[in-house]
Formats: C-alpha cells, sequence, structure tokens
C-alpha cells in the first residue's frame, strides 16, 4: 500500500477510534505501560498494526515503511510513550531474522499484537560504549547454555517476558568474536531484577541478574560466535525507524512549545530561541526521512547513521533547553501535569548523548569511518 | 511535487561538469562555462536540479561566477539572460532592496559581479512593483570587500523615476527569495565541504608529537561535528522545489549558514598556522561564506524569522511526510 493513503486511512481511524485520551501528564510508568498495551492492541485488531510485518509472523506485508507511518501518528497524537514503541522496532527484526522461523512464528505475534513487552539485554556495569567486552557468560551443558552474569540499563525488564541477550561464549578476551545471542523468556528461573532510579523519576530501567539460567540450545539467535552480527543487525532498525518515531515526537513538543509561547507572551528573543530549536528538530526530520527512504530501497545502513545519532540527541536537548528558557520556572518549579511532563522530558533528553553509543563515540566513529581520518590516538 | 527531469546518471554528468567550468578559470570564465553548458537551459526545465548542482558546484570550487540573478529572473518570470542582472537585498535581510521616495527610486541593495557585464538592471520594490534601468546607472564598488574576489557588492543608490521602466512580472519577490535561499544554501555547503576536506587533508598529514594531528580526539570531533551539521542542512536543502512551502526554503538557508559558520571556524582551527596565511586557499572559502551567509537572511537573523512564523502559524509544521 503506498505511503500517503496509509497514512489518510490511519488518520482517519484514529480520529474515531475508541483510544485512551492523549496523555497530559508523565502518569506513572504502569500507566504508560497499559496505554501502549491497549493503543497497540487497537492497531492489530484494526490492521493498522499488522501492515509493514511478514505474514510469517502474523503481519500484512508491505513496506516497513508503514510501521514508520503508524509510529509517527501514535506519537503526534501522544497515544503512547515512544520508548515502549521503540522496543518492538529493535528487537522484532532481529528475532525475526536470528530465530529459527518456527520460533519467530511463535513468540513475535503476541509482541506484535499488544499482549507483551521484550527487553534488550546488552549493556553491563563493565561494557557500556565498550560493548565489545560484555562478560556475561553462557557456558554449554548437557540441558542447553547456562547463563551467569549481570546486564543494566536493561529498559522494562519488570514487564518483559522475554530478552534478546548477549552472552559472552568465547574466551573472556575474545571481543566482538566471542558472543552469542540468545532468546531468553524472563520467567526462567535464576533471573531476577532490580529497578535502578534515574533522574527523571522513571523505573523504566533494571538491572537484571542471571544465576545459572538454563537456555535450550535451539533459543540461539544466529550461531555461536554469531551475537555482534545480532548486535550490529539492530542498528538500521534502531537508527531508523526508532528514531524517526522519536523525532515526531520532538515536534509535537515543538508544536506544544509553539502554544505554550503564545500563551506565555511570544517576544522577538523568544522567536529566534523557538526558530533555532525548530530548526534543529527539522534538520533531524529530513536526514532521518533520508535514511528511511534508503532503508526501504535496500540499501545497508552503516557508520553514516552516526550522524543521525548526533542530530537527533542535539535537537533532543536543545528542544528541551528552549523550553525551559522560554517557560521560566515551569520545569523546575510547576506541579500541573504538563509541567510534570516537561519536567520528566528535559531531565531525561539528558540521557540523549549517552543511550545508544555517546555523542563522543559517534563523532569518533564520523571521523573515522566518514573522514577517513585514520587511527585516533 | 518533484520537478525531477534530470535522471541520476545525467545530474552527475552535469556536476561534473559544472566544476569542471568553474576550477582554475576566473569568474567570468566561469560564468560563461556554465552557460555553454546549458545553465540556464536547465534552470528553466528542472529549476531545483539545475539550482542544486550549479550552486554546489560553485561553493565547492570557490568560483565568483555570477549566476545567482538567473535564479531571481527566472523566480520572478522575467527571462533569465546573461545581459540581467537583478539586485539582492541589504545583507541580512531579504525585504525587497527597492522602494519609492516621491520622484526617485531608492535602492539599498548588493549585486554580483554580473552588475559590471550587464546591460540591464532590475529593482524589485518593497511595494512590490519592478523596474528596470540601464545597468550603467549602477553605483561603481564603493571599495574594497573582504572577498579578494569581489563576487558581491553593495548597491546604494538613487534613480529617478524617468530613468527606470516599470516591469510586469509573473512571479512574487517571495518566489525570488525562497529560490535565492535555497541557491545560497547549497553554494554555503559546497563552499563548507571544500572548508572541512582542506582541514581534513591538513589533519591527516601535518605531523606533531611524532603523530598525526588528525589522530588527537579533540581534532576528530572538530570535524566530525562539521560534518555533523553539513549534511543536517542538506537533508533539508535538498528537498526545496519551488512549490515548496516557503519556511523551507529559511530552514534551508538558516541551517547552512550555520553549518558554514561551525565549518570554518573548526576548520580554521584545525588548519592552525598554515590555514592563517593567504599561502593555503582556506582564507577564500572563508571569506566567499561570510558574504553569502549575510545574503537573503543569515544564520543569526533567520531563526528568529522562522520562529515569528511558527507563532504566527500556531503550528510546527511537519514540512514533508515520509
Amino acid at each position: 500500500m503506498e505511503t500517503a493513503e496509509f497514512r489518510r486511512e490511519l488518520t482517519a481511524w484514529l480520529d474515531r477510534a475508541d483510544l485512551p485520551a492523549p496523555s497530559v501528564g508523565p502518569g506513572t510508568l504502569d500507566e504508560q505501560v497499559d496505554r501502549y498495551f491497549a493503543v497497540k492492541q487497537a492497531l492489530w485488531d484494526a490492521d493498522f498494526g499488522r501492515y509493514g510485518w511478514p505474514e510469517a509472523v502474523g503481519g500484512l506485508g508491505g513496506a516497513p515503511l508503514l510501521r514508520a507511518v503508524v509510529g509517527e501518528e501514535i506519537a503526534a497524537r501522544r497515544l503512547a510513550d515512544p520508548g515502549c514503541w521503540s522496543m518492538i522496532e529493535v528487537l522484532a527484526p532481529t528475532v525475526i531474522a536470528f530465530a529459527d522461523p518456527a520460533l519467530a512464528a511463535e513468540v513475535v505475534p503476541p509482541l506484535l499484537r499488544g499482549e507483551e513487552l521484550w527487553c534488550q539485554g546488552f549493556s553491563e556495569p563493565g561494557a557500556g560504549s565498550d560493548l565489545a567486552s560484555l562478560a556475561c557468560r553462557a557456558t554449554e551443558s548437557d540441558t542447553g547454555w547456562v547463563v551467569t552474569g549481570q546486564k543494566v540499563w536493561t529498559s522494562y525488564a519488570q514487564y518483559a517476558r522475554r530478552c534478546v541477550l548477549l552472552t559472552r561464549t568465547g574466551e573472556p578476551g575474545s571481543a566482538h568474536r566471542g558472543i552469542t545471542a540468545f532468546f531468553v523468556d524472563m520467567d526462567t528461573p535464576g533471573i531476577t531484577h532490580a529497578p535502578i532510579e534515574t533522574q527523571h523519576g522513571r523505573l523504566e530501567f533494571c538491572e537484571v541478574f542471571f544465576d545459572d539460567v538454563v537456555v535450550p540450545a535451539e533459543r540461539m539467535l544466529g550461531g555461536v560466535g554469531q551475537g555482534w552480527q545480532v548486535a550490529m543487525d539492530i542498528l538500521p532498525f534502531e537508527r531508523s525507524t526508532t528514531f524517526w518515531h522519536r523525532g515526531a515526537h520532538l515536534l509535537r513538543r515543538c508544536d506544544d512549545l509553539v502554544g505554550d509561547v503564545e500563551a506565555a507572551g511570544p517576544s522577538p528573543s523568544a522567536a529566534k530561541a523557538l526558530g533555532e530549536a525548530y530548526q534543529a528538530v527539522v534538520a533531524f526530520r529530513m536526514r532521518s526521512r533520508a535514511t528511511q527512504h534508503r532503508l526501504a530501497s535496500g540499501a545497508a545502513l552503516g557508520a553514516e547513521t552516526s550522524i543521525d545519532k548526533v542530530l537527533i540527541a542535539t535537537a533532543e536537548q536543545k528542544l528541551y533547553e528552549t523550553a525551559r528558557d522560554l517557560l521560566p520556572g515551569v520545569i523546575e518549579l510547576d506541579g500541573d501535569p504538563a509541567a510534570g511532563s516537561w519536567r520528566e522530558e528535559y531531565l531525561y533528553s539528558k540521557a540523549a548523548t549517552i543511550y545508544g553509543g555517546t555523542g563522543e563515540i559517534q563523532r569518533s566513529i564520523i571521523a573515522r569511518r566518514l573522514l577517513d581520518m585514520g587511527a585516533e590516538s | 511535487m518533484s520537478d525531477a527531469v534530470i535522471d541520476e546518471d545525467d545530474l552527475a554528468m552535469l556536476a561534473a561538469g559544472f566544476d569542471g567550468a568553474l576550477r582554475g578559470v576566473d569568474a567570468d570564465a566561469g560564468t560563461k562555462g556554465l552557460v555553454e553548458l546549458g545553465w540556464l537551459e536547465v534552470l528553466e526545465a528542472s529549476p531545483a536540479q539545475g539550482i542544486a548542482t550549479a550552486f554546489a558546484a560553485l561553493g565547492s570550487a570557490g568560483s565568483a561566477a555570477a549566476v545567482l540573478d538567473d535564479v531571481l529572473a527566472h523566480a520572478l518570470g522575467l527571462a533569465a539572460s546573461t545581459e540581467t542582472c537583478v539586485v539582492l537585498p541589504a545583507p541580512g535581510r531579504a525585504t525587497a532592496p527597492g522602494r519609492r521616495d516621491g520622484d526617485d527610486i531608492v535602492v539599498d541593495g548588493v549585486v554580483t559581479r554580473r552588475a559590471d557585464a550587464a546591460t540591464t538592471a532590475v529593482v524589485v520594490l518593497d511595494d512590490g512593483g519592478v523596474v528596470s534601468l540601464d545597468a550603467s546607472a549602477l553605483p561603481a564598488a564603493e571599495g574594497e570587500t573582504i572577498d579578494p574576489d569581489a563576487a558581491h557588492r553593495r548597491a546604494r543608490f538613487t534613480a529617478h523615476a524617468s530613468v527606470v521602466e516599470p516591469l510586469d512580472v509573473a512571479g512574487a519577490w517571495a518566489d525570488a527569495v525562497a529560490a535565492a535561499r535555497a541557491a545560497l544554501a547549497h553554494q554555503l555547503l559546497g563552499a563548507s565541504r571544500t572548508m572541512l576536506d582542506q582541514a581534513r587533508d591538513h589533519a591527516v598529514e601535518r605531523v606533531q608529537f611524532g603523530r598525526p594531528v588528525g589522530s588527537f580526539q579533540a581534532v576528530r570531533h572538530k570535524l566530525a561535528e562539521a560534518l555533523v551539521q553539513i549534511e543536517g542542512a542538506a537533508a533539508v536543502t535538498v528537498e526545496w522545489q519551488p512549490d515548496a512551502d516557503p519556511l523551507l526554503a529559511a530552514l534551508a538557508k538558516s541551517l547552512a549558514g550555520q553549518a558554514a559558520r561551525t565549518s570554518a571556524s573548526n576548520a580554521q582551527q584545525v588548519l592552525a598556522g598554515i590555514g592563517f596565511t593567504t599561502d593555503h586557499p582556506f582564507h577564500r572559502w572563508l571569506k566567499r561564506t561570510l558574504v553569502l551567509d549575510a545574503l537573503f537572511g543569515s544564520a543569526s537573523t533567520l531563526p528568529a524569522e522562522i520562529g515569528a512564523e511558527l507563532l504566527a502559524r500556531g503550528e510546527a509544521p511537519r514540512l514533508l511526510e515520509l
């Protein structure tokens, strides 16, 4: 289906569908997750949530661009948090690509139907930007693979039914060569989690502990030692569709800021600040749009998406700093739900240059790979 | 609606042709070269592609060839001709350069080098009127400019109504502003890419402390940041079409001007001593971008215009759907 026509039908449906009211405040994490499930299920029932996914996992086929359209319209209407939404776009394509087809056909549909969440077990206390140094160990045994170790920054682990987990199966110094990915049920004995309280007041991230957790061999994604490939395969989706959704959220917040500034009484300096924030969001949006179209045309995405990453992080921090400047005291002192959203998102925006590879990592990749500047000293 | 009528291969050939016509020759030969390669025909047939190709080449080559006049003439609905120069707005502004004052036409604007070769000068007035006058009536250069090639100079003069002729044009000044902004954005980005390349080449060749200075992270990240801003601005600029929302051209020019400021400043720092001399060509691109940034609204003035437009519309437009 053509994207413009799909968008027309989708927005017409969204205008009349019985969906949760748009969120006005940050709400609790439980509320956000419930809202996400409700919206996702309604989209599935109306078929809009099935386009862009392969028929083998319950989808109706069509270009993945259609998924970007759905995520954009949901974010633009503040119907669901882009964080929950992003998890599907990152993990489902990977499981479809690397899991045994029968396993994918069994486990992916409930995720797409909005019946469950998954989580991504990548980062560790000793493996942040340097992901290839991860240490969570998987050892082959008679009953399958036995996993022992710790993950951190695992979003929605407390809600997740499944986990895409990276483990060390090679020698401790085997770097990216000795990593293997597994698809793990979160209710397997030996898995425990503890939430981390972040500065924006969310218990969204967890530490996850694996203590002799037995994972059947058929739950391996790819082969032994192919975990790095699995992780890299996630990159194009994280950097295209997920970013597009987040960009749609930022544009919506730009829209909100225009209204708030208008209400507060605009000034020339406010107009200038607003213009600067908006142009940063537009620069990201147009870059991301081009990336979406490159992906859709079959191009392999690579190091050039580090530019998308720097642009979105820059735009996000610029937008929320501008909101703080133009709405004096709102972020710092006000207690109403709208102020609560600005405050929470302002604080969360500080993570934009940290997660998914820090701003410094991205600039080093750009210098090495795109500017061909040779090795760093 | 896309006006893309030139296919990718032909466009690449055209770009290579334009580039070749501009390098190693002076401004007037550059203008002549572009015209001989069909610049005016391409502008007519496919304005967005023609403008993108020619102005990226102009910026990259650092050429002072004068073809912005044609972009304005075309957008105004005049027959573009190398005999015609069109007066640009005063620096930092996008308002029409002329106004009526009794029996006089008072002009505060800028002209390209075309003014010295043209027979006719066109001035758009702030009341929407358009007049032409003999180009010989334009004042001579007021003195030196920052640009060694003097690609642009001020044109501040008063002409009596008896020496001007009213023109009936189909296009509006706003259309000319949008087209000029898109053209200048492409030129600024072409120039930014050249400055970045110059700094990158220097950084990998220049050895200090026993290693290339480009191996130091502080140096690398300066150049990476320049590339990020160039690509962000380029993603907006390449989407311009004559029928695009005028906000898109304003955003392209603003972002390209900002990318040029960052590229110039970061490249200057990385080029260090040699970049401060005229032994290295960097200064030519630096000086040109300072002028280009100031034309039709700068990276400093445009954000306020863009923000005021958002407030007037009451929303932050998507501009383009996926």
